[in-house]
């Protein structure tokens, strides 16, 4: 992948604001799903958003299924729902971690690429150590709506094939 | 608001629920007594259609956890529903059911014109009761609801609308309901009955000859049926100090909230009596976190109702959470000293406490009959119908003494069942239709977080069988006269009171073996921890600890119960590797959609054990130990490939694709010197060969090599399922999951031949209706019992769209999917299922959930933890649009879906249950009518108990 922003993204100063901009993005993305305000997740979304979580196994491979697959943000709000009011498992904290991201390029649709690397660890209420629940990447695709950065697409990308009995929150 | 026409009269039966959706809103309609009656359909405790429950005394008894509600006012009379549930207005009409969802079924029509209206006071015999509780008001109800246009008049002492008064020594002490909550009729139901209510007001007299009675105002009231429903008072404590402040007795709703509020306060309370209303004291008193000493006369709670046996059971459940009893103590005094009340027992002892209850049981008020000369008993003596020896009167509720069914024994009853039901017959029988109450005695209560309810005619000297370790849920007491059965107390198990109850009706001879019963002790030491067991109850028969060879002995009960070490011992997890993974098995390898060209290749297990599933340059799929034969290094490693030949790097030891050993380097050593012996053989040392089969695109191998056809393997039904699914259609790989699991590998497989947990556990289902009532299903087994299918049909697959909309509609409030599209079922199968689940023994499910479609695999690695692969795949073929479906549909499964992660919580959940409590044992009982195999009921652990008779026949335990 290209991992230098063309020049339609503008100047240093832009990318530089832009980058941050992200990186403010993600840290309240993530502070949204560790707080488990999981109704407060969809609206980082665009409407018509895609939200994917994957296995590298499948990602690298060019396989489409997903552990979480979302077509709208109607099934991320879905998904929000059901697993607050509906799900049953054990009680558990998560921890998101979200690297620096790093712009790879904007689009002429106004879209910008970017991905950060995420460690999300968990820690079930009966044990003394927090474990790493996944370990990814985000592959993103930005989109401002009404001047607010939104996600139109997540793709999260696991290293850790074997996921860890079950993955009940969102990445 | 309108009436909605719902249903059709002849649909909705007596002793039956009809459930029915009202513009969204999920409706049970029941009949009681010819009326028909309409409640929300869901149960107010947990997620549970009240239409699939079971109805009985104008009650509705929830499936899930047996809740009781009352159908004609919606009230929660049992634990563990607290909350009353809504009902609404309904009318019957030229042979349709009409509800109005606007209106609860107390709440009178706005009569709008054209509209019948309320009964005027119009002309017929005047109706006059005495006493205002639950009795005089259900009565009241009656006479109206048999059609009885002429004035009523209920008349009662209390200044308060009549109230049940069973809540009284439970939910109201602990606060948990309010005095409004557990009202009979609001006193605006009795205006809109038209019955008028004189409240604060006692009868003085009855004068038979003139037909009135006297009122303590001292004017005097007509009748032309008069109905005694005076109920009974505390008895008070007869000894002095019994009117000191912090002295309660308890009857009446004031009594209640004064004694409540006293409790909360309280550290130290002593009840006084050991009866039902003692108990229930006591135990809200602990609940509130106060210290409970009960003073009793008597040897035993209960000593007059119940044989000493069955008192000391409960005895030994108030002592479990910390009651403490006195026996054999008569009160003496009660006085009030500087820190608080010290209750003075005969002799020299003596009791502190902050609160003393007394709960010596109740005194009839049957002054007004006895002077009136009507024929008095222990209460007032009344026919079937309720008519005392004056026909003009009648008497109802606790103060009746009626014929019980039982041994034409008559008695007075305090319960809730016979001040309701009681009261309708003689309410019924007073406005002109002859109505007869022969009902079976039935009795519940509330105390230690249990549940009890009896039913029949206790008495002393019954002789006492128990089944279960007597007092713990599930337990059951049988009272035993003259060999057939009198009464039967049950803790925590409507079901047994059912059963209880058609073997007192019948009268037939019962016995220890035919109740599946034993004697129960009656030598129970008293202070017991928790509860009392049965005479002749085996010890734990096992542990593993004290046994380096361990004899695996399988409960005596036979396959309803499972042991924990088939769950967790290791030698048994090493014997399952031998004789199941690496013996007589097909164990799923691969997909040939995987691997369609020469050398293609992927890593696989059987059982634990690495291998290599890989494409020969034939054409042949080969499978093979991914172990080098050298030195047993794990060559091949990443997860799938293309080679010309497999090199471990260790040593370059090279195989063929077919496993062969090709290649040794220096296998003649360097300069003549080293290198393998001159008899090495390159033949007799490549590696471990697998028996291979594939069917529909799927691939499996055999440690055995003589094994039988997958088709003799399957049986034809399994086999027939497996083809519906593999349909010929070229498969198409969409991508993989693969998560642990930290629990025994064969709970998965029970996870799929437990039907019983689908709407229970995955509540996703229930709460956006997409599995109703109706829904056909199957739990389909193979004959040897390895092998299951569990089947379920969403709808008959026409019109779906239109059927999914319907079914897609929220059964709870709130619980409505924005995009409900992703749960269709786009039929693609030749197949009257819209869901199978298929276990193929030992490491295959077959996952066809509607359109999303996938194959698991198991591979264990230890008895308390496996690895799960699942293989999501497609058709060629598919276009865009079904593809995408598939995988927005795979929300559902695998470890992150809604259904998925949830079994996996589960089984974590039982690992985790055993793991901590050794040497204990799992109860597959559900549907005795099916030892082992096939049913086609949901509430079955039939494949379950199949699967066991295999795995112990194969394991030799």
């Amino acid at each position: 992948m290209d991992s230098i922003i063309d020049a339609t993204a503008g100047s240093r100063q832009d990318r530089l604001l832009l980058r941050a901009e992200i990186d403010d993005f993600n840290a309240a993305y993530a502070a949204a799903l560790d707080d488990g305000r999981l109704k407060d997740w969809p609206a980082f979304f665009t409407d018509d958003a895609f939200y994917l979580i994957t296995s590298r196994e499948n990602h690298d491979a060019g396989l489409p299924v997903g552990l979480v697959y979302c077509e709208g943000a109607g099934m991320l709000r879905d998904r929000a729902f059901a697993i607050e009011k509906t799900a049953m498992f054990a009680p558990r904290y998560l921890r998101h971690i979200v690297g620096t991201s790093r712009l790879l390029r904007g689009r002429e649709d106004g879209t910008v690429e970017a991905t950060a690397n995420y460690l999300v660890l968990q820690t079930l209420f009966d044990r003394p150590e927090s474990t790493i629940h996944q370990v990814g990447t985000y592959i993103d695709r930005f989109r401002r709506v009404d001047g607010v950065l939104k996600l139109q697409e997540r793709r999260c990308v696991y290293d850790n094939l074997l996921v860890p009995n079950a993955l009940v929150y969102p990445v | 608001m309108p009436w909605v026409q719902v249903a059709s009269s002849g649909d909705v039966r007596e002793s039956g629920a009809l459930g029915v959706d009202v513009e969204g809103t999920p409706v049970a309609l029941f009949r009681v007594d010819g009326a028909v009656y309409a409640t929300h359909n869901i149960c107010t405790h947990q997620f549970a259609f009240l239409s699939d429950g079971y109805v009985e005394d104008g009650c509705v008894e929830c499936p899930l956890h047996q809740a009781l509600f009352d159908i004609r006012t919606g009230k929660a009379k049992t634990a563990p529903a607290s909350t009353d549930l809504r009902t609404f207005a309904a009318k019957e009409e030229n042979g349709a059911v009409y509800v109005d969802l606007t209106r609860s079924a107390g709440e009178e029509a706005e009569t709008p014109a054209g509209e019948p209206v309320a009964p005027a006071a119009g002309t017929g015999e005047r109706l006059v009761i005495l006493g205002a509780g639950q009795a005089g008001a259900r009565a009241a109800e009656a006479m109206r609801q048999a059609g009885h246009a002429g004035p009523i008049l209920l008349i009662g002492d209390e200044d308060e609308a009549p109230y049940e008064r069973p809540p009284l020594s439970k939910e109201l002490l602990l606060g948990t309901t309010t005095r409004e909550s557990i009202r009979v009729l609001p006193a605006e139901r009795l205006s809109s009955l038209n019955v008028g209510f004189c409240s604060g007001c006692r009868v003085t007299a009855i004068d038979r000859a003139a037909r009135t009675v006297s009122l303590s105002y001292g004017s005097s009231v007509p009748y032309d049926k008069l109905l005694i429903a005076t109920g009974a008072r505390a008895r008070r404590l007869p000894a002095p100090g019994a009117d000191l402040p912090g002295v309660h007795h308890l009857r009446t709703i004031a009594d209640a909230e004064a004694l409540g509020a006293a409790l909360t306060a309280a550290k130290r309370v002593v009840v006084i009596g050991a009866g039902f209303i003692g108990l229930e004291i006591a135990s809200a008193a602990r609940k509130l976190g106060a210290a409970v000493t009960i003073l009793e006369r008597a040897d035993t709670p209960l000593e007059r109702l119940l044989p000493p046996a069955a008192g000391r059971v409960l005895q030994a459940l108030a002592e479990g959470q910390g009651v403490a009893f006195r026996f054999g103590v008569q009160v003496a005094a009660i006085r009030s000293d500087v820190v608080g009340l010290r209750v003075d027992c005969a002799g020299d002892d003596s009791v502190a406490a902050d609160v003393v209850v007394v709960g010596i049981g109740t005194e009839a008020n049957l002054e007004l009959a006895r002077d009136a000369g009507l024929a008095v008993a222990d209460g007032i003596v009344v026919d079937g119908e309720g008519r005392t020896s004056d026909p003009a009167i009648f008497a109802a509720g606790d103060v009746a003494h009626y014929p019980t069914p039982i041994n034409g024994r008559r008695c007075r009853l305090e319960s809730w069942q016979h001040a309701q039901e009681q009261a309708i017959a003689a309410g019924r029988t007073m406005a002109g239709q002859e109505t007869t109450y022969s009902r079976t005695p039935w009795f519940w209560t509330d105390q230690f977080d249990r549940n009890i309810q009896m039913i029949g005619l206790p008495s002393r000297d019954a002789s006492v069988l128990v089944r279960g370790t007597a007092g713990e849920a599930g337990s059951v007491l049988y009272l035993l006269e003259g060999g057939t059965l009198s009464a039967a107390i049950a803790f925590d198990d409507p079901q047994a009171i059912r059963d209880a109850r058609a073997r007192i009706e019948s009268g037939a001879p019962v016995d220890a073996a035919s109740l599946g019963a034993a004697p129960l002790s009656s030598t129970v030491m008293s202070g017991a921890p928790t509860a009392c067991a049965a005479d002749g109850a085996s010890a734990e028969e096992y542990s593993t600890m004290d046994h380096p060879q361990p004899n695996f002995r399988w409960p005596e009960e036979g396959l309803t119960r499972i042991p924990d070490w088939v769950y967790t011992d290791e030698t048994i997890y090493k014997r399952e590797v031998e004789r199941i993974f690496h013996g007589r098995t097909w164990n799923y390898v691969a997909l040939e959609a995987e691997i369609p060209n020469p050398g293609d290749h992927v890593r696989s297990n059987v059982g634990p054990t690495p291998v290599v599933v890989s494409r020969a340059e034939d054409g042949s799929i080969n499978v093979f130990e991914n172990r080098c034969a050298h030195r047993a290094a794990e060559f091949c490693r990443s997860l799938r490939g293309n080679a010309k030949e497999f090199v471990c790097p260790y040593h370059q030891w090279s195989y063929d694709l077919k496993g062969n050993l090709v290649g040794v380097p220096f296998r003649r050593g360097v300069d003549g010197k080293g290198g393998m012996p001159k008899d090495f053989r390159a033949q007799d040392h490549g590696l471990t060969q697998l028996t291979v089969t594939t069917h529909r695109g799927v691939v499996f191998a055999s440690y055995a090599s003589d094994m039988e056809p997958l088709a003799d393997y399957l049986g034809p039904d399994i086999l027939g399922e497996f083809e519906a699914t593999f349909d010929g259609r070229p498969l198409k790989v969409l991508g993989y999951y693969r998560n642990t699991l930290p629990g025994n590998w064969k709970l998965y497989h029970e996870n799929l031949k437990d039907p019983y947990h689908a709407t229970l556990l995955h509540t996703f289902l229930v709460s956006f209706g997409l599995l109703v009532a109706g829904n056909r299903s199957l739990m389909l087994c193979d004959e040897s019992g390895r092998h299951g299918v569990m089947a379920s049909a969403k709808s008959d697959g026409k019109n779906v769209s239109q059927e999914n909309k319907k079914e897609m509609r929220a059964y709870q409030e709130g619980m409505v999917l924005e995009e409900p599209r992703f749960v269709d079922y786009r039929p693609e199968f030749d197949s009257p299922w819209s869901v199978t689940m298929m276990t193929v023994w030992p490491n295959m499910i077959v996952q066809r959930e509607m359109n999303t479609l996938g194959i698991r695999q198991i591979v264990p690695t230890g008895p308390n933890e496996f690895i799960m692969n699942w293989t999501m795949f497609g058709f060629e073929g598919d276009d865009d649009e079904m593809l995408r479906h598939r995988l927005r549909q795979g929300n559902l499964m695998g470890p992150a879906g809604f259904l998925g992660l949830e079994d996996n919580e589960a089984i974590k959940y039982v690992q985790d249950g055993m793991k901590n409590i050794p040497d204990g044992r799992h109860l597959v009982a559900l549907d005795p009518a099916t030892e082992a195999g096939t049913s086609d009921t949901l509430i079955s652990e039939s494949a379950i108990r199949a699967m066991y008779r295999h795995w112990r026949s194969v394991m030799d335990v």
